[in-house]
């Protein structure tokens, strides 16, 4: 199997790379990886993973740089229905827009907006919540079954780092929650295509977890 | 609900920690990745690497013991010391860094701030503030550089909302009266910042027991504390510092390897 981890412009590729690679030698899968913006790399990978770190202008303006791309993108996703991981940056790119900085549209694959955090109220221990929201969090896993969720508890936890998050009325599309002030979104999907708030990459054994599932699940 | 995180520092100087953990038999105590995948092993939330080599020469090593890490350290990964430019941020962060911490170079040059946050994003930027009582300064403390042996007139509070406001996604705030002391971190200086910036604070310096801890988080509201020799030493385990957080009702990341 050919994987793709997207090459935009944005940040933290190699530890993609890295946490992809470790899962894969770890468990000896037959994968081939590839950081690349190479079209023609794209259009003949299995797999297709969108990392994204920094703001959602600055990421789709990224995408657009790369002439076709984002065309590509959604014909290989959509269409041709390959397996898909967003993750931060590149799972808020997979719905209708974010109001990041201004409003800027992203694939419209899944329906949401992507808004900023509330930071009023004050956390469990009394203090005022900091954005952005930083550090390990709990998922509320709302699709118990999902194979991207093989062997994860409710008590294990992920590495978050974000200001903003999505919102949607599409309940379908959410397969896990997560509480920081208020609830929000940290994996959605639909067929084929997962994204994930938190970096998996950089979640420890739980993120490797996911990633294993992630790898072998068969959409 | 989020944990608060428990964040081991490791000072390097010419490619070499300086302060080993010398509580278990590594291979080699003294290289930076054997330790840092250890601490990632034993449940620390963060791995923060702090070059302390004296010349650029000596920091190039740096680059080598960053991509070796973040090949096997699976947790996010700061590196500070020695950091002037957006190209130094580019190149430690295409190295496998996901954090770049900066002090002396954004004091002298604050606009570093904003182009490396506009850049990498906000996220990446933390920005470390060296803090020195100063009973002139506004808020009763001093910025300071270079260890803390440079003054430099700026008032701490100040600094980090300027700081915040110039895109740093994080303080690390450390006490430099504290530091070293294992008397406790100043909870006085990071209850005013962590109450005043919109951003996580980090508390630093001055770490000597779980308790220390335990109390910048819940009387100073620290959002993560970092510590180093307390660590090294083996006076306290990363578990027996989250078994005490846990005790006095912090929410922390449990891990599998609970070492003691």
């Amino acid at each position: 199997m050919k994987l793709v981890v997207i090459d935009y412009g944005s940040g933290n590729l190699k530890s993609v790379e890295n946490a992809f690679k470790n899962s894969i030698d770890l468990n000896n899968l037959r994968y081939e990886i590839k950081v690349t913006s190479c079209l023609n790399e794209i259009y003949e990978a299995d797999h297709i993973v969108l990392p994204g770190v920094g703001s959602f202008p600055d990421c789709k303006k990224g995408l657009t740089q790369i002439n076709g791309l984002m065309d590509l993108l959604t014909e290989q996703v959509v269409r041709k229905r390959k397996k898909f991981l967003g993750i931060c940056v590149g799972m808020q790119l997979m719905v209708d827009y974010s109001l990041e900085k201004e409003r800027t549209n992203g694939f419209g694959w899944l329906n949401g907006s992507i808004e900023k955090l509330k930071k009023d109220g004050q956390d469990y221990l009394g203090n005022n919540y900091k954005i952005p929201h930083m550090g390990w969090n709990n998922l509320q896993i709302e699709k118990k079954s999902h194979p991207v969720l093989k062997d994860i508890a409710e008590k294990e936890q992920y590495y978050f780092v974000h200001s903003y998050a999505l919102q949607t009325k599409q309940k379908e599309q959410i397969i896990a929650n997560t509480i920081y002030n208020q609830s929000f979104p940290a994996i959605i999907g639909k067929g084929n295509y997962i994204g994930v708030q938190f970096h998996p990459e950089k979640s420890g054994t739980s993120g490797q977890k996911f990633i294993y599932n992630w790898l072998k699940w068969k959409p | 609900m989020l944990s608060t995180r428990v964040i081991a520092c490791l000072d390097v100087h010419n490619g070499r920690t300086v302060k080993g953990v010398n509580f278990i038999n590594l291979n080699d105590a003294g290289d930076p990745v054997e330790q840092a995948k250890l601490y990632s092993n034993i449940g620390a939330d963060e791995i923060c690497f702090l070059d302390i080599s004296a010349t650029n020469e000596k920091r190039k090593a740096m680059f080598n013991i960053i991509s070796k890490t973040a090949e096997c350290c699976f947790v996010p990964l700061t590196v500070g010391g020695g950091v002037n430019s957006v190209n130094d941020f580019r190149e430690l962060l295409n190295c496998g860094a996901d954090k770049i911490s900066i002090n002396s170079s954004a004091v002298y040059n604050p606009n570093l701030i904003r182009q490396s946050s506009d850049k990498f994003g906000n996220q990446c930027v933390v920005l470390a503030i060296d803090a020195n009582e100063n009973k002139s300064m506004p808020s009763g403390y001093e910025v300071t550089t270079h260890g803390g042996k440079k003054k430099t007139n700026i008032d701490v509070l100040q600094w980090a909302k300027e700081g915040v406001k110039k895109g740093a996604g994080e303080i690390l705030l450390t006490s430099m009266t504290s530091d070293g002391t294992k008397k406790g971190y100043n909870l006085k200086l990071t209850k005013l910042i962590s109450e005043n910036v919109t951003v996580p604070v980090i508390a630093s310096g001055g770490a000597g027991n779980p308790k220390d801890m335990v109390d910048v988080v819940l009387k100073a509201g620290a959002s993560a504390v970092l510590a180093a020799s307390i660590f090294h030493f083996g006076i306290h385990s990363i578990w027996s510092v989250k078994r005490e957080m846990l005790k006095n009702g912090i929410k922390i990341r449990e891990c599998e390897k609970k070492n003691e």
